[in-house]
């Protein structure tokens, strides 16, 4: 069953495909979402642990393997907001070096674009979302840009405990830009550093997407449709261009949404799954994957924790998820000795009841509850972000094994480089040294399973097809009205949260659909 | 959230109490509750509530009067999109409860060749070797996925009734500090 022909049809309701559906709404395009999960409001966000499970997936349409599985559904989205509903909205952002490391190292990949290409647009997200933070404390690091538009967050003892020694350490700590209200902006209130960032803030302090693009959407005429599960891209018969998409609707009806326009926003595994499903006979291979580049180049951060107890109470429930502190001083890619990429440090952020028990994997029975009510107030901890090198070897393809609607489902295999588990290994050593430093009662490292963040690669950008599925905007190399947003489209992640970053390419996206659209819509 | 599917999340939701079958009645209240006035489970047959518990109680105390069993059981009987059960968060496959009781006949294999009895009925003492024994993945002849993912799946089960809960959170002496509170004082 056919719908109306709608200008753009976007799919997936996440940080991507919001802003997408916000700037294309406001240029008076007629824009439809589909999303596969439910259509969340800021009052569905429940402050608790438990119930904040019910925005991620539930079930894999995409399977795990490689000797690094990626936490895919504790980080993945379910519904509209995506993964941005719960995500903890830290904002640091690509630095220069980030778009030539193949040029610069010999390594990876270079970005088709510059960081001065981006950077206009990290600053205009900035006062579009609101972004607080202090940005002349980071340009010791980066090129100058605009001030935020509102001050740092408060920080706590759990975060301050860590400045000196940090210091000390040859690891000077800034305050993190964040998406989080430090004072009312735009009508939404100031946060109130109860730490429930991670399982939605229903009180529109954090700049997840309810709040914010999706909102604005909204409002510019953009419709949602929640529970509708997409499984192609449909062509013409020349193939050369894109008509629509294939999905399956809130009652399990199959229909066809026409477009001018198709953007996946997806997210990095799901939009390779559907491109690789979309194959014809004009493209065998799966759409936009002639290079047969479609799912190749996943990436994942690797996260040294370091956790200390200290004598003194760190109040560790106070704050944000998002951090308070930040240093870009080891994000040079050659900063350690033995282990390249690039590093992200972090300190300061609110803990939950699980992240004590988290803290300690190994402990149960009397001994958990001990530690319990010691880390209870006690407990606070450091995180460095490491880069991975991109490989061909990470990459999602399809399988035999087929979901609900027939679409076969994903498999995601993904195995750290020995670079990025040396990384992992050196800072947590600088972790230890701090913590000491820091006159830590107790300290200690997470070792063993080398822990997963992020998800990006899949749809890289790049010059050209040889090298690339997409070129700097999103858009397809072999089929022009085909888009891809989110950060599979990332040759290289950096150490940084996606995010910021994620928004201010759609952003730019966004804008240049919005340029050419005569072009584009023929 | 669309009307879709609001109808089967609200239940929970809304209340922050699970919906437990009493007499034929969908009645709310939470798994502790649901222990003390022994409701019948839902999926789960009594000898495998009772390894639960046991197994609850041994990763995390008090994880049995808390009432993990029932808990795991009313998870089990929801709809996997509506599922607040860790093994969501560990990308495992719907449906949840296959790994629940394959771990429950794993576990009792593997505790009769190491102490002669079920899981249930060994010592305390036991029963806390062979939870570390799972923990380090030394239990031998283990079948299914890891012993050491099961232990980390149980374990943050436990932890999510005895410390996820307001209750929790008051026993440890922390401020919960909702922006919207479940009610129930889950």
């Amino acid at each position: 069953m056919a719908t109306e022909k709608v200008d753009v049809v976007i799919v997936g309701a996440g940080a991507s495909g919001s802003v997408y559906a916000s700037v294309l709404a406001r240029a008076g395009k007629k824009v439809v979402l589909l999303e596969t999960g439910p259509d969340w409001e800021l009052t569905d966000l429940i402050s608790s642990e438990i119930w904040g499970r019910r925005i991620k997936p539930a079930g894999p349409p995409i399977l795990l393997d490689g000797k690094n599985p990626v936490g895919y559904v504790a980080q993945a989205g379910w519904g509209s907001g995506g993964a941005s509903l719960h995500y903890f909205a830290n904002f640091p952002r690509l630095l220069p070096t980030d778009f030539r490391m193949k040029s610069e190292h010999g390594r990876g990949n270079d970005w088709p674009i510059a960081y001065e290409d981006v950077a206009p647009f990290y600053d205009k997200v900035a006062h579009e979302v609101g972004v607080s933070g202090d940005a002349k404390a980071e340009e010791r690091w980066r090129p100058a840009g605009e001030a935020y538009p509102m001050p740092p967050t408060k920080t706590f003892r759990n975060g301050d405990i860590w400045l000196k020694a940090m210091e000390m350490s040859g690891l000077p700590l800034v305050p993190a830009p964040v998406g989080v209200n430090s004072v009312e902006f735009k009508g939404r209130p100031a946060c109130l550093y109860d730490g429930w960032c991670h399982v939605g803030c229903p009180i529109g302090a954090l700049a997840n997407p309810q709040a914010t693009f999706l909102g604005q959407a909204r409002r510019a005429g953009a419709e949602l449709r929640a529970f509708c599960t997409v499984t192609r891209v449909l062509t013409d018969q020349s193939g050369a261009r894109v008509t629509g998409v294939e999905y399956y609707d809130d009652k399990h009806q199959k229909r066809t949404q026409e477009a001018s326009v198709v953007i996946l926003a997806s997210w990095a595994a799901q939009n390779p799954r559907v491109l690789l499903n979309s194959a014809s006979d004009k493209h065998p291979k799966g759409l936009s994957n002639a290079s047969g580049l479609v799912g190749h180049f996943m990436m994942s951060h690797t996260v040294a924790s370091t956790w200390a107890l200290f004598d003194e109470d760190v109040q560790n429930h106070m704050g944000t998820v998002a951090v308070q502190y930040m240093s870009y001083q080891h994000y040079p890619k050659t900063s350690q000795k033995d282990a390249f990429g690039s590093t992200f440090w972090t300190a300061g952020f609110a803990l939950k009841t699980a992240d004590l028990a988290n803290s300690r994997h190994d402990l149960f029975g009397a001994e958990l509850d001990d530690y319990m009510k010691r880390a209870a107030h006690h407990l606070t901890g450091i995180k460095a972000f490491g880069e991975e090198v991109p490989t061909m070897e990470n990459r999602v393809e399809l399988v035999s094994d087929k979901d609900a609607f027939g679409m076969p489902l994903g498999k995601l295999t993904h195995t750290y480089p020995k670079d990025a588990v040396a990384l992992w290994n050196a800072n947590m050593e600088d972790g230890l040294k701090v913590a000491k430093a820091a006159g830590a009662k107790e300290a200690w490292v997470s070792r063993g399973v080398v822990p997963t963040a992020h998800l990006m690669g899949g749809t890289i950008m790049g010059t050209d097809p040889s090298n690339s599925v997409v070129n700097s905007y999103g858009q397809s190399h072999e089929i022009p009205n085909l888009w891809i947003a989110g950060p599979g489209i990332f040759p290289t992640e950096g150490a940084s949260n996606p995010t910021y970053t994620v928004f201010a390419l759609s952003q730019r996206g966004a804008e240049q659909m919005v340029m050419q659209w005569g072009a584009l819509a023929n | 959230m669309g009307d879709i599917g609001r109808r089967g999340f609200v239940k929970g939701a809304t209340f922050g109490a699970l919906a437990f079958s009493v007499g034929g009645v969908e009645v709310l209240m939470t798994p502790h509750e649901a222990r003390a006035r022994n409701v019948p489970f839902r999926l789960l047959d009594g000898h495998q509530g009772e390894t639960l518990e046991a197994l609850g109680e041994t990763l995390v105390p008090n994880a049995r009067e808390a009432g993990i069993a029932h808990y795991i059981d009313q998870q089990l009987s929801v709809p996997a999109q509506e599922s607040l059960l860790q093994a969501r968060i560990f990308n495992f496959r719907p449906p949840f409860a296959e790994f629940y009781r394959k771990t429950i006949m794993t576990v009792d294999d593997g505790s009769r060749k190491l102490f002669g009895k079920e899981f249930a009925q060994l010592e305390a003492k036991d029963q806390r070797e062979f939870v570390d024994r799972m923990r380090q993945n030394k239990v031998e002849d283990w079948k299914g996925r890891p012993a050491a993912l099961a232990y980390a799946v149980l374990r943050a089960d436990a932890v999510d009734v005895v410390y996820g809960t307001m209750e929790g959170y008051e026993a440890l002496g922390i401020p919960y500090m909702a922006h919207i509170a479940p009610e129930k004082r889950w």
